[in-house]
Order: structure tokens, then C-alpha cells, then sequence
């Protein structure tokens, strides 16, 4: 057993009081003096150019202060530097029902929704496009000028050789899956704060400070210097507490640029919050992938080559969509030992929201499509589901063949875990009539190593001060957004440095205080600022290791720090409670859960006797009572405060820097787009998931899920358990019941009412079991934990369908109609003209209707059939 | 979204009440919402379905409180919650598929504030409808506000937003009366002849009339039955389809079958055509599957909302075919 103090003991989120007791601040509960509220108008056509706007009548209307448009900020930006395709506000054109017109900043919210009403926009309406693949097609009329046939990028690639991997196998299996649009639901809706300073010397507008509800603090300071023209140093972003990201919030959203524009037009600080229905449109979620997928085994199961054609539906603009497209591909290797991969992906844009980064980015559509087709292939080879992917494992360490290094692999121990829990070997195929169980795996990159910006700069870099009294302040630009990153460094700070948890206080995501860090997304908080934590916290260590060496008359390598005590290795008596230095009672910064089967000692109270005591001015004094406390005869060991003490007087400052980049070694192939899909690590996930079908009514329930999941080491079970089960959860809205459903561009469910996330009524009992593997690199071993076991929920919940009822399912999610639609096709009895949507041969209704089943009016045109308009048509 | 200024009115009695409608309700035909939970209103209000110049708040009038039993039945105030409903040990006793069906109403706290008065004067719903103002202008508004298409059904002129409310399929079933106040007096009227079936002017109540109370005949209360309801979510979700199904039974035989279908159509029917499912020992799989051919007859679900228009007729005749077993059971 390892012989950590704090890292692995389930420990409470630092800001759980916070969060629990509504007395935490979110983005949208800020205000300051002469704040105006913002509100945008959105574009009612989903292809448009924009010949006039008007906004004289709503600049005439009481309370408001200034109207926004696309001129006051004309450069455009986007996330990824070959992305560069958005305005703030729209410039000549718009491309989507939802993008972003105006913007009114008005004393209240009433006198703004008010006013977006006398915005007169005249447009002039052009074709739009609603399906990738009709998309594609056009020849004119694109949605941007500089991306021809409305492709945004494409990738074709093949590793190994294909060709003859296919003519090798046995058994080749073919066929179309998709996977429709879903979103991230965070419970906060994104809002951002902008308030400008006035300069000193000039009077006029000087910096600026921006709060903001974002995964990605330093690059919205990038794009809003972009935007503004200003430099960098005199933009100020801080993250106050997220409710929530998901990768909907790891990019800069139109209205922190707006807001920003705004505060800067009114010289007033102006906040925007978006409705949830703005969130929708601002979207970035996962787009509807169309995957052509072909797998070749052997008879024993090899899989010998495996071709996929990807289509996403990008939406109107780039986003992060070209790393999507690449992940789609990159991440089909990694998992299992796939010796030949051809790849053709293609991203295409459509007059929809943009599609973005997602929980489980570029890969939980192709792994549904991928584990589903394995799933096939065991079943015509009469090889059992777990054998199947048992016979394909990887023999790391390696290099996988398109450039990927797997170092850890938990990934057997992961589907013992899940065949074990679930009772498989005695219950797959043997449960009564309509309930059935399914397996799948999936994996994910814990953070990407190469980042999106192309620099050498390291991805994560953290600083740690130390002050007199022992308390540990550690900088770290990686943003809380409730995954648990705070409360991550705050542990790794505090098992390094062998200090109670309760001694440290992490400042977070502002980008005045802390050094850089490229946000949180892909999963790399805990591998990267981590390991810089990690790192900081190490050099902080042996400056104390040193002053304290000379105190105790040994070498700094003789030390150990645990418990708030530094002791001499081997001396007798290691944890002298005496000895501990105390803290005043009710100082802790943080709560700490009650830990009984941890060996650490509590934070210690005033009462215990104390060596520097904690008297007023006792601090400044210490080392110097100290002093003439000390024998002649060197000291077996002495409080952390002490050895903090000895350093400052020894060193001045106590303080450390630790950054993190991802080694040579990991960052991948040499081809085209070979930058992602590359990471230090991967975390592994298998998931069998128990479910029954209805089949009268094709209503699909999930009973149960056993979802195994290798993070390297778990630094926090507890959270790592939240992440499983969360993951899981959300992987089950997306299997089942969420989808974004549209009409000729129109968003049908733009709201948490008809767009149905689970609700605890469906929500299935999760089993996780924690795997660990100790990464060679990742901090204490540990890799990411919180979106690789998303993949393997959809696919495990499609095979258990396939069991159950015998229908393999194609499309998702699985909704009653298209399993009703399935269930009727396989016995041949009475359709119910429901199999557009389900058989995919037959998808042009399907595509008429923009990628759903469940919607079919007749959409938002006047129909010839349609009485002419009338004046009259308000009451 | 900001709620539009409106004037809050909080009448402490029934008198109080007719008469600021009275006064409020003749000077045009939006100026007064009724709110008793709030839980439809307000969002609507938000979306700028409604922008009432005056909110009559009808939480504090005590007469329109209670569950009584009376000489005519059982009367139900109309404020009373949905959750009381559900825990009436009367009405669980004597109307058990009102009791059903008020349990399947959307969530635990959204029961705890609505009303069956408001559930059963629960506005229609329509995918195309029930949307910001942002986004019906995008789509050229609808007959059944701010415009003159119909975009569920091409060159259409009627309006067919699909009435959603749960507890009136059950109450049809019970053969309910309301009561209803104007400052003219009070009348009373069948459930069944409450509703118009048209999307756009779904209800018999004018302006200045408000429903009191709901009656539930002693005749009624000798049927046990359940409600089934058609949601993708457990929880939360407005009606796909609903069905209630109440069973009359003495000495072993079937004395009546009464169903009743909601969210399918813009007002909730009773299934005709039942008569001869009375008077059997008892219903088997034949005569369920038969009445569930004639209420999927009934059911004219159009795209106002989730699940393809044939999927739900298809789950009217499956759920009135499992309610009528499984209130043979009961």
C-alpha cells in the first residue's frame, strides 16, 4: 500500500461549503456601481445578409445607454488560430437562427428586451444549408467565402495498410451509424461581467477587467486583446465559481466579446447573461456525426484493419471543429491493437449553431459506432464480448500505429472488474426475455500534447508561497469549474510538502494573479497543473528541506514532511504531537472531511502545547524563542511552522515555480493533423450496463451500470467516483433521450423541458470501480478521469439493447420510436412508417427533416397551401 | 427574460375576486391572467405568451380551498394543490384515477405550487407555440398567437396545439362538473363540455368568469381504474399521451368502462363507443386490444410536440389496453 497522508483519501471539494450553501458567487450573481445589463439580438434566418441595421429608434427609447453592432468590433477571432471566422457581432452576414445581431446595454432587463424590439435589420435571405452531406454538395452561396463547398477541413488518412487488412479477415462488417447533435446542459448559463478602469494619467478608458463564467480564462484574455486591440497586460479575466462546463464553456462564447465591446462603448460596466435558450444557440456541443464504418477480424477475433468515413455537422462556423475531426480519427487507435486504420474525416459546415468541444471531445461518436460494430463482429464469430476485445489489447508500452504512446494501460484489469461485478459470465444471454446486459470500453487523452496555440510554452505552470505562519498559497491558472481542480492542487500541495490540507489556500484563474495555464478541457488539469503543482510544491520543499537539514544537524535527503511535522528518517519518535506548532481554532480556510481511515493527524487546535505558541506577534518572534528554546543537541524533528520559519530566515521569500510540458516522446506522428490525439497518458474505461426493452412500446430502461475506469492513481476516490458516475449518466442522456432537433435551422427544443436530460427518475444505479495503474508521468501516477468513461456508456447501453430484444440499433438516441420502429422491422409486422429515421439506407426523409425522427411538421416556410398574410394578425 | 410590468392583485376573498375581474377583465382581452400556482403562467409570461396589464393572484381566497364532501359529491377547490390531491385520503378512497393521474403531473415541486384548477384551465401546447418571442418571430408567429400559419398542418386554419393537462382525462372519466363564478353568479358545466377543441380558444370561460370549484359526482365513485401517461422522461415532462381508464364493477360483472384520452388532441376526449365492454364477467386481452383500437381511433396526435404523431397513437392504443387490464386487477 502506498503511504500518502492525503493523496488517495476521499477528501470534500474545497468549495463544497461555498456551492452547498448558496453563499458561493457564480458570474451572474455579480454586480458593481452602474452596471447595465446587456442583451443581444439574435438573427431569425438561418442564411442572411445583413444589407442595413437601424438602431436609432432603440437608442431613442428611456434607459438605454448604447446599442452594439458588428462595426464597433469588426476583428474576427475564434479558438483555434486556423479558426479565425466570428465577429462578436455580425459583420455582412449571418448564418444561423440564433447568431448574433446587436446588442442593446440598458439600465434594466425589461428596457433592453424592449428596446431589441425597435432594432430594425433589414436582410437579404440566401440558401441555407441543414445537412452535412447536402451541404457538401453546394456550389455557390457558402457560408463562408474561404471554405469552398462549405468543407471546413477534411483528413485523409491511412496507417498501416489497410487494403491488405481487409483482404486478410475473415469477416469484414459495414455500416452506417449516427450519432444526432447533443449539448452540454451545464446547469449555469454562461454570463460575463466587463468593467473598464479609467487610466490615471489619461482619463480615458484604461484596462479592463472581464469575470466570466469560462473554462479558459487566459485565452479570452488572448482573443478579447485581439478583439479590443488592446494589450494583454491591461485585460484582466477572472473565473469566479462555474456551474458547470462540459467543454461548452472551454472557448470564448459571443458574449463575453460582446459584453466587453459594450462596457467599452457605454464607459459603464455591463453584464450579460444568457437565457437558456442563448445558451442553446451559443451551443459548441457535440455535433450529428455520420460514420461509415467497416471493421475486418479473423476468426479468433483480431481485428486486422478497420475504415471509417466520419461527416460532422459542424455548424456555422470552425470553432474547435478541425480538432474534433482529428479526434474522431486519432482516438480510433489507442485502445485496442488496430494494425491497419484508414481514416477519411470531414467537417462540414451548415446554417446550425457551432458545434464544439464536448465531455469526451471527437471520440464518443465514433466509439459508439466502433464498440457497436465489434459487438456485431463477436456475434457472427461466436466469440463472447469481453473475449473479443480481451484477444485485441494493446502490449504496452508502444507506439501505436498512428503515433500514439500508451505507457499505463489499465484497460484488462478495467473489463475483469466490469465482467466480474456484472455477474457476466452466468447472466450475458440468459436473462429473461426483453432484459439483457452490454459491454464496451472506451479511452480518452489526459490533456492533449500539443496544444492548440503551437507554442513551446509549457501548458500549465503553477507558483507557490509560502507564508510565516506556515500557510501555503498556491497560484495556479487552471479553472475550477466543478470538476474538482481546486481542491486537486490544494492535495498535491499538501501531500508534497507533508502540511494538513487545511494550511493551503489555492488562488485560481485570474489572469492578474496567477501564472499561465491553457484551461480546462481535454482532460489535462490533474496530469498538467498537477505535475506543476507538483513540481512548485517540490522546490518549495527543498528550500524548507535545506533550512531544516542545518537545524537538525543532517542532510536535507534525511527528511520526511508529513502530518505538519518535519522528522529525521529513522529517529524514534516520528510523529511527536507535542511538538506540532498550532494554528488558532476556526482559522481552517477549507473544511476537511472527517477521515478515519486516514493516519493523518486532524488540523491541531490552540489547546496543544506549542513551541512558538500563537499569541499576537508570537510569528515575527518565533525563530527567536525558538532559538533560545533549542538544546545544543541536535533536534529528532520540528513543526512545519518551525521549519517554514528557519527557511524564510534563511532564504528570505519562500516561494517556488513548477510548469509542465508534455515530454518530446508523447506528442505523436509526423502526418497532416498528426498533433492531435497525442497525449502523456490515457485513461481506459469498460462498462457493462444492465437494461430491459419494452416491447410493445420499445421504452428502453437501464437498471444498472458497472463502470470500471483506469485514472492512473485516484488522488481523490471520492471525486474520481462522481466523475464515473456523472460520466455515465450523461453518456445515458445521450444514448437515450437528449437530441437537438431542428427545423429548416429552427432549434425545437431550445429548453430543459424538450430537451430531456435524465432526470433522477431514470437515473440507474452506477457501480464504479476505480483502477489504477500509476502512470510513469502523470502526478503521483494519476491520469484524467472526468470524460473517458462518457464513450463507453452508449455503445454498452446499444449492445445490452441487442441482447435484450435482438435489434441492433444505428442511430441514437435510442428513443421508444426508433426502438419500436426496429423491433416491428425485425418481425416483419405492420410498419408504422416510423423507419426513416432508424434504417439507415433510407435516410433522405430523414435528412429533409434535419437529423430527427421525432419532428415532422411542416417547418417555418409559408407553404403554397398557406393563406396569404394577413395585417391583422395580432389581437 | 424579464417579466413585462403587470400589477399584482391579491383578492382575500371570492367577492374580491369576481369584482377586480370584472373591473380589470372589460377593458381588453389580455389584461388579466389568473395565477394559482404559477408554475405555466410565468414561464409563459416570460416568453411573452402573455403580457397581462394585471395578475389577479388567487393564493389568499380561503373559499377556494378545501375537499369536501357534499350532498352532491365531492367538491375540490380549485386551488387546491396537486399534491393534496394526491394525499386525500377521500379522494384516494372514493376517485382513485384523479388521484393517479394528479401524480403523474410534471415533478414533485412542481405539484407542490400547481393547482388542479390550473391544470384543468391549462393552456394548449404546441412545439411551434410554447417558445420565446425571439423564436416565434422566426418562424412568422402562428394562428395561435401573433400570426395567421399553422406550421404543424400546411394551409391549415384551425389551431392544434394539443391540450396537456393531466388530472381532466381523469375527471372526464368521473364525470365532473365545474363550477364557475362570473359577477353575474355561478353556473355550472360538465368536463366534458368545458372544452372546445380548438387550439387557440381551448376553454368555455370568458374573460370575467373564474372556476371555482370541481364536483365529483357520488355516481362516480364507486370506479377504480389508473391513468398511463406517455412521457420520455420519468419525471418533469408534459404528456405525449395520456390515459385514463375508469372500471365500474358489481357481483363480478362489468357494470361501465369509461376512457378518456389527453394530450392528443386540443381538448381531452372521452373514447366513444364503449358500451359494449359493460355487462362481460370481465375484460380480457380481446376487449382491451379492442378498446385500445377505439381510443388510438380518438387520438389526432399532430407534430405540436416530442415522438412522431403515429408513435403516439400507436402508445394510445398500448396504454389503454395495459390501464384497462391492470384497472381489472385493481
Amino acid at each position: 500500500m502506498n503511504n500518502f497522508s492525503i493523496i488517495g483519501k476521499p477528501i470534500a471539494m474545497v468549495d463544497a461549503a461555498e456551492k452547498t450553501t448558496g453563499a458561493g458567487k457564480y458570474t451572474d450573481d455579480l454586480s458593481v456601481p452602474g452596471m447595465l445589463v446587456g442583451k443581444i439580438l439574435h438573427s431569425p434566418h438561418p442564411h442572411a445578409r445583413i444589407k442595413r441595421i437601424n438602431t436609432s429608434r432603440a437608442e431613442k427609447l428611456d434607459g438605454v445607454v448604447a446599442v452594439v453592432v458588428g462595426s464597433d468590433a469588426p476583428n474576427p477571432y475564434g479558438i483555434l488560430p486556423v479558426g479565425h471566422d466570428e465577429h462578436a457581432l455580425a459583420i455582412d452576414k449571418v448564418r444561423y437562427v440564433g447568431d448574433n445581431v446587436a446588442c442593446v446595454a440598458a439600465e434594466t432587463e425589461a428596457i433592453a428586451e424592449q428596446a431589441l424590439e425597435l432594432i430594425d435589420v433589414e436582410y437579404e435571405l440566401l440558401p441555407a444549408y441543414f445537412d452535412p452531406e447536402e451541404s457538401m454538395k453546394a456550389e455557390r452561396d457558402f457560408i463562408h467565402e474561404n471554405k469552398p463547398h462549405n468543407v471546413e477541413k477534411d483528413y485523409h488518412h491511412a496507417f498501416g495498410d489497410p487494403e491488405k487488412g481487409f483482404a486478410e479477415a475473415d469477416l469484414v462488417e459495414e455500416a452506417r451509424f449516427i450519432a444526432n447533435e447533443v449539448t452540454h446542459a451545464a446547469m449555469e448559463p454562461h454570463s460575463t461581467l466587463a468593467s473598464f478602469e479609467l487610466d490615471p494619467h489619461t482619463g480615458k478608458l484604461g484596462r479592463v477587467t472581464v469575470w466570466s463564467s469560462t473554462q479558459v480564462p487566459y485565452y479570452l484574455q488572448h482573443k478579447l486583446s485581439l478583439v479590443l486591440e488592446m494589450p494583454m497586460s491591461q485585460i484582466r479575466v477572472i473565473k469566479p465559481l462555474v456551474g458547470g462546463g462540459f467543454g461548452g464553456k472551454s472557448e470564448v462564447i459571443p458574449l463575453e466579446i460582446i459584453a466587453a465591446v459594450a462596457a467599452r462603448k457605454t464607459k459603464r460596466p455591463v453584464k450579460i447573461t444568457y437565457t437558456r435558450e442563448e445558451v442553446f444557440w451559443a451551443h459548441r456541443g457535440r455535433p450529428r456525426t455520420i460514420i461509415d464504418l467497416k471493421t475486418g477480424a479473423k476468426k479468433d477475433g483480431r481485428i486486422t484493419a478497420v475504415k471509417a468515413r466520419v461527416v460532422q455537422d459542424g455548424g456555422a462556423y470552425c470553432s474547435y471543429g478541425v480538432v474534433t475531426i482529428l479526434y474522431s480519427g486519432a482516438l480510433l487507435g489507442a485502445l485496442y491493437d488496430i494494425p491497419n486504420i484508414q481514416y477519411d474525416g470531414y467537417r462540414v459546415l451548415t446554417n446550425k449553431p457551432a458545434c464544439g468541444a464536448m465531455r469526451g471531445h471527437g471520440t464518443v461518436n465514433v466509439r459508439f459506432a466502433f464498440e457497436s460494430q465489434l459487438d456485431e463482429v463477436a456475434a457472427k464469430l461466436n466469440i463472447d464480448s469481453a473475449e473479443i476485445r480481451r484477444r485485441n489489447l494493446l502490449q504496452p508500452p508502444c507506439i501505436t500505429v498512428n503515433g500514439l504512446r500508451v505507457q499505463s494501460y489499465g484497460l484488462p484489469e478495467c473489463i475483469e472488474k466490469v465482467v466480474e461485478g456484472s455477474g457476466w459470465k452466468e447472466r450475458k444471454g440468459k436473462l429473461p426475455k426483453g432484459r439483457g446486459l452490454g459491454l464496451a470500453c472506451s479511452h480518452y487523452v489526459s490533456g492533449a500534447a500539443n496544444s492548440i496555440i503551437r507554442s513551446d510554452m509549457p501548458h500549465s505552470t503553477v507558483n507557490v508561497k509560502i507564508d510565516r505562519d506556515g500557510g501555503v498559497v498556491v497560484y495556479t491558472g487552471a479553472s475550477e469549474i466543478g470538476q474538482g481542480s481546486d481542491t486537486m492542487t490544494a492535495q498535491i500541495a499538501a501531500e508534497v510538502l507533508g502540511c494538513s490540507l487545511s494550511r493551503v489556500k489555492v488562488v485560481a484563474a485570474d489572469t492578474d494573479l496567477t501564472p499561465i495555464d491553457i484551461g480546462s478541457y481535454s482532460s489535462r488539469v490533474t496530469f498538467m497543473a498537477g505535475n506543476a503543482t507538483l513540481r512548485a510544491a517540490q522546490e518549495v520543499k527543498k528550500q524548507i528541506a535545506s533550512a531544516a537539514a542545518k537545524k537538525m544537524g543532517c542532510g536535507p535527503d534525511e527528511l520526511t514532511f508529513r502530518n505538519d511535522v518535519v522528522t529525521r528518517n529513522g529517529s524514534r519518535n516520528p510523529n511527536p504531537a507535542i511538538e506540532v506548532v498550532s494554528r488558532a481554532e476556526g482559522q481552517s480556510p477549507h473544511p476537511v472531511t472527517p477521515n478515519p481511515g486516514a493516519t493523518r493527524m486532524e488540523h491541531p487546535t490552540g489547546s496543544s502545547a506549542s513551541v512558538s505558541g500563537h499569541v499576537e506577534g508570537q510569528i515575527l518572534r518565533g525563530s527567536l524563542q525558538q532559538k533560545r528554546k533549542e538544546d545544543e543537541t541536535p533536534r529528532e524533528s520540528m513543526s512545519f511552522e518551525e521549519a517554514v520559519v528557519a527557511a524564510i530566515d534563511f532564504h528570505g521569500a519562500l516561494t517556488g515555480t513548477g510548469s509542465y510540458a508534455p515530454p518530446p516522446e508523447a506528442r505523436g506522428g509526423k502526418h497532416k493533423g498528426g498533433g492531435v490525439g497525442p497525449s502523456p497518458a490515457y485513461s481506459y474505461s469498460a462498462q457493462v450496463a444492465e437494461v430491459s426493452v419494452d416491447e410493445e412500446t420499445g421504452e428502453v430502461t437501464v437498471h444498472k451500470v458497472w463502470a470500471a475506469h483506469d485514472c492512473g492513481r485516484a488522488l481523490n476516490p471520492v471525486a474520481v467516483e462522481g466523475q464515473i458516475i456523472g460520466s455515465v449518466w450523461m453518456g445515458m442522456g445521450q444514448a437515450l433521450t437528449e437530441e437537438m432537433v431542428w427545423k429548416e435551422g429552427l432549434l425545437m427544443n431550445p429548453g430543459l423541458l424538450e430537451y430531456r436530460s435524465p432526470s433522477s427518475v431514470e437515473s440507474p444505479e452506477v457501480i464504479p470501480f476505480i483502477v489504477e495503474s500509476i502512470d510513469p508521468e502523470g502526478p503521483f501516477g494519476a491520469k484524467e478521469c472526468s470524460e473517458g468513461a462518457l464513450a463507453a456508456t452508449i455503445p454498452a447501453i446499444a449492445n445490452a439493447i441487442y441482447d435484450a430484444a435482438g435489434i441492433r440499433l444505428h442511430e441514437s438516441p435510442f428513443t421508444p420510436e426508433r426502438v419500436l420502429a426496429a423491433l416491428r422491422a425485425k418481425r416483419n409486422a405492420k410498419s408504422l412508417n416510423l423507419t426513416e429515421g432508424v434504417d439507415p439506407t433510407s435516410p433522405t426523409r430523414f435528412r429533409e427533416h434535419g437529423g430527427a425522427v421525432w419532428f415532422r411538421g411542416k417547418g417555418a416556410k409559408r407553404y403554397e397551401a398557406d393563406r396569404m398574410p394577413t395585417n391583422s394578425a395580432t389581437d | 427574460m424579464a417579466l413585462t410590468d403587470f400589477q399584482l392583485v391579491r383578492p382575500r376573498t371570492l367577492d374580491e375576486a369576481i369584482t377586480s375581474m370584472r373591473t380589470h377583465a372589460d377593458k381588453s382581452v389580455r389584461a388579466t391572467r389568473i395565477l394559482a400556482g404559477g408554475t405555466d403562467l410565468l414561464p409563459s409570461m416570460r416568453q411573452k405568451l402573455f403580457e397581462p396589464e394585471y395578475v389577479i393572484d388567487l393564493r389568499g381566497v380561503h373559499e377556494l380551498r378545501g375537499i369536501r364532501e357534499t350532498e352532491d359529491g365531492v367538491e375540490i377547490g380549485a386551488t387546491i394543490t396537486l399534491n393534496e390531491i394526491e394525499g386525500s385520503k377521500l379522494l384516494r378512497e372514493k376517485y382513485p384515477v384523479l388521484v393517479e393521474a394528479a401524480k403523474a403531473v410534471a415533478s414533485p415541486v412542481i405539484r407542490n405550487m400547481g393547482t388542479i384548477g390550473g391544470n384543468i384551465c391549462l393552456d394548449t401546447r404546441c412545439l411551434w407555440y410554447n417558445q420565446s418571442l425571439a423564436w416565434r418571430k422566426s418562424c412568422g408567429f402562428c394562428i395561435k398567437k401573433d400570426g395567421d400559419l399553422c406550421h404543424v398542418a400546411p394551409g391549415g386554419t384551425k389551431c392544434w396545439a394539443a391540450f396537456s393537462g393531466d388530472t381532466p382525462a381523469a375527471l372526464l372519466c368521473l364525470n365532473a362538473r365545474l363550477e364557475i363564478a362570473s359577477a353575474s353568479g355561478t353556473r355550472r358545466i360538465l368536463v366534458s363540455d368545458f372544452y372546445t377543441g380548438e387550439g387557440d380558444n381551448y376553454r368555455k370561460l370568458q374573460a370575467n368568469e373564474l372556476l371555482t370549484k370541481i364536483i365529483l359526482p357520488h355516481s362516480s365513485s364507486g370506479y377504480r381504474g389508473t391513468y398511463r401517461k406517455l412521457r420520455i422522461r420519468g419525471s418533469i415532462d408534459y404528456p405525449l399521451a395520456g390515459v385514463a381508464v375508469a372500471v365500474k364493477r358489481s357481483n363480478g360483472h362489468v357494470d361501465d368502462v369509461r376512457i378518456a384520452l389527453t394530450a392528443v388532441n386540443p381538448a381531452p376526449m372521452l373514447v366513444p363507443g364503449l358500451a359494449a365492454l359493460a355487462g362481460n364477467g370481465c375484460i380480457d386481452e380481446d376487449a382491451a386490444e379492442y378498446a385500445g383500437t377505439l381510443a388510438a381511433r380518438t387520438a389526432r396526435p399532430l407534430t405540436t410536440s416530442a415522438l412522431t404523431p403515429e408513435y403516439r397513437r400507436e402508445m394510445v392504443r398500448v396504454f389503454t389496453k395495459r390501464a384497462l387490464l391492470a384497472a381489472m386487477q385493481s
